[in-house]
């Protein structure tokens, strides 16, 4: 069994009922717990006039109340510093964590225990394993270590795993091209758009990261891992294949991992959490294949339940029939599809980042871009895409512009969308999640931060 | 669920019966007055080792650390 292509093959490989079954068993633990030992969730419970007993069954899920990010961050703002989402004491926990958010007002604040902490490095051994990550591995991270919790508990799971772990807190992106290359690192893990600076970093400096030694990068935070062009930049780049993961602070670790099939999305973890998709309108659910926002509910921490939270993600769930590797853990296909609220309203069109980004990164030419919109005249909706144009392909860009202008065009509905050179150096990189999107119209829709 | 069955009612393998006693021995033991280094270690190893009985669906309880 120890050469086994599953984390744990008892449970990813469950027929569909037995999974369903395990899954309803927790949920009502989680239901239980939640409703014993967390303020938040009692309060909520109780108004929706549904208890722990309600729960027998999977289906029953149904039957709870949404959790929301405002309804949490209200109840953490009203109830400083951690909010009655918390289930434990702070002297019960052993880490402290926050999300990322830029947006003025204090992030979401988590705690979690010792079992906790343990729990999210398990979660990631899970994606890591399932893509062929294993003890001999040099595993490296291109992350700050802050308060963020980003790739905090790949570090632990990959160290649980036995790999050696080399960590770059410290270090600028020439530092950390040099070290990947000095100590052969065979994983590198690091957000889609931080991976494609490194690899230009790798260029300038004369590294040949194509016929290095990594042979696999774990991208994680933002759409662009499961951009079919984004990850083929990646994968060209650095000679290497990339697997798609994506988390979220409020579970405190992954809950979706692209496995070695490349199945062209990620496998829920379903032992784990119980993933709906929702009609974002109506909270609804819509059927296998059809686009809406997840919903998780996560058996994992003891500190801080989640009980079908609203992620505002973007899904498109597929049965695991869909890959071959013999998982029997849904698929989402093409990952986080992108988010309910990044879509951006331009003269009537519905604009989401990630459909440009598909289309931008299909041209090697492009080094970088940024989707830039304002206000004409006064009134009227306009929308650009600025590019920094790669080194050598200076002299065709009028071409390629125009190329790129007509494909935006006909993918985006028609509209009419400019292209234009920015100097090169001038868009800003990303370690962490990348805001390629500059809104400066007079009114605007609703932008998460 | 007994500690014959896991929580799907299937009987415990060999292996799983070990787990499962080994993970109610440290949960045992995080009740005693032990040295805190003794202490500290058998939090670790109980909390690790939860993860093992939890993945399988040994139990459904969860230990106080």
């Amino acid at each position: 069994m120890s050469g086994s292509p599953y984390w744990n093959p008892k449970t990813e490989t469950l027929p569909k009922d037995q999974l369903r079954a395990l899954q309803g068993h927790r949920l009502k633990k989680a239901v239980e717990r939640a409703y014993h030992t967390s303020a938040f969730h009692k309060k909520l419970f109780d108004d929706a006039g549904v208890g722990p007993d309600d729960i027998r069954s999977v289906d029953d899920i149904v039957r709870l109340p949404f959790t929301t990010r405002d309804a949490w961050m209200d109840n953490q703002a009203g109830h400083p510093p951690f909010g009655e989402m918390c289930a434990v004491s702070p002297d019960d926990a052993i880490r402290y964590h926050t999300t990322s958010g830029t947006s003025g007002r204090t992030p979401l604040r988590v705690l979690d225990t010792r079992t906790d902490w343990k729990w999210v490095a398990e979660m990631w051994c899970y994606g890591f394993h399932g893509f062929g990550v294993r003890p001999t591995d040099r595993v490296f991270f291109a992350f700050s270590y802050g308060t963020f919790i980003g790739f905090w508990g790949a570090h632990y799971g990959t160290e649980k795993m036995g790999c050696l772990v080399l960590p770059s807190g410290n270090m600028n992106t020439p530092n950390r091209v040099q070290l990947i290359d000095e100590l052969d690192a065979t994983v590198v893990c690091a957000t889609p758009t931080y991976a494609l600076r490194l690899g230009q970093e790798a260029e300038n400096m004369g590294i040949d990261l194509k016929n290095g030694p990594v042979k696999r990068l774990i991208l994680s935070g933002e759409p662009a891992g499961s951009i079919p062009a984004s990850k083929k930049l990646v994968e060209d780049q650095w000679g290497a294949k990339a697997a798609d993961t994506a988390g979220m602070t409020e579970i405190g670790t992954i809950m979706m991992f692209e496995c070695e099939k490349q199945p062209g999305g990620t496998h829920i973890i379903e032992d784990h959490f119980i993933e709906e998709v929702i009609n974002p309108e109506t909270g609804e659910p819509v059927d296998y294949g059809e686009q809406g926002e997840r919903v998780v509910t996560s058996f994992g921490r003891t500190a801080i339940p989640l009980v079908r939270y609203r992620s505002r993600d973007l899904v498109m769930k597929v049965p695991h029939t869909n890959c071959s590797c013999g998982r029997t853990f849904d698929v989402y296909d093409g990952g986080i599809r992108g988010r309910v609220d990044d879509m951006l309203l331009v003269r009537g069109t519905n604009v989401y980042p990630r459909a440009i980004e598909a289309i931008v990164r299909e041209y090697t030419s492009v080094d970088e871009f940024q989707i830039y919109l304002w206000t004409k005249d006064g009134i009227r909706d306009e929308i650009a895409v600025r590019c920094e144009v790669r080194p050598g392909f200076e002299d065709q860009w009028s071409g390629i512009a125009k190329r790129l202008q007509a494909d935006l065009s006909h993918n985006i509905e028609g509209l009419g969308i400019h292209v234009q050179q920015a100097e090169a150096g001038s868009l800003p990189r990303f370690e962490l999640k990348a805001k390629r999107v500059l809104d400066e119209r007079h009114v605007k829709g609703a932008n998460r931060d | 669920m007994t500690d014959a069955n896991d929580i799907l009612g299937n009987a415990l393998t060999d292996s799983e019966q070990k787990l499962l006693a080994a993970y109610r021995t440290l949960e045992g033991l995080l009740a005693e007055d032990l040295a805190p280094t003794a202490a500290a270690g058998v939090r670790e190893a109980t909390a690790a080792l939860w993860q093992v009985v939890n993945n399988l669906g040994l139990t459904d309880d969860r230990p106080g650390c």
